[in-house]
């Protein structure tokens, strides 16, 4: 069973692979902006996971 | 001192923008009608690969957390851009409606989770399809 938090990095890494052969021309380009993708996805995840935390408490 | 002069470099096999073609619109039905389809047709597997697998885990994790699939209903707006992105999907989409796959009401949270995984699905074939489309007609390079 997915939680929260797994369905959404599976969001981010599928997502990503997308976003990074479309976007870019070179695959190693392809690469490093689905990489960069997941980090912002992921990493927006968690942001906003805290700040939801913080304003609650 | 070399007086051979060098010949002239040979053009690459590229596409010339605006050239007519059938091929263009041929990978961008396939590709919306299967996932990855315009790459493979492009001789790209790899990529096509990868896009089948991404959009297929995304509709079958939608599918997985009993996500909504939508149908016409042109009463709700909502439920028409819901529709409308869940179409992205080709056929995917019509096996989830034929098969009575997936589920006609959000039932929870993890439903609604569901619910844009098979849109957000359908908006990333869309982006495929597209991205086949300019590879054919020459729009983008490689």
């Amino acid at each position: 069973m997915l939680t929260h938090f797994s369905a959404a990095v599976l969001f981010a890494f599928f997502a990503s692979v997308v976003f990074g052969i479309t976007q870019r021309s070179q695959p190693r380009k392809m690469f490093h902006f689905g990489a960069y993708c997941f980090v912002l996805f992921v990493g927006g995840v968690i942001a906003a996971s805290w700040l939801m935390w913080a304003i609650k408490h | 001192m070399a007086t051979a002069q060098q010949a002239p470099a040979k053009p690459m096999a590229q596409r010339i923008p605006g050239e007519k073609s059938y091929l263009p619109a041929l990978v961008l039905v396939a590709g919306w009608l299967i996932p990855g389809s315009g790459h493979l047709l492009l001789g790209k597997w790899v990529r096509a690969l990868l896009l089948f697998g991404s959009v297929l885990g995304m509709y079958l994790i939608g599918l997985g957390l009993l996500g909504k699939v939508y149908t016409p209903n042109l009463s709700d707006i909502l439920a028409t851009l819901g529709f409308l992105g869940q179409l992205g999907m080709g056929l995917l989409y019509f096996i989830a409606r034929w098969f009575g796959l997936g589920a006609t009401s959000m039932v929870n949270t993890l439903s609604d989770y569901g619910t844009k995984f098979l849109i957000v699905a359908g908006l990333l074939n869309i982006i495929s399809a597209v991205d086949a489309h300019s590879l054919a007609n020459g729009r983008k390079a490689s």
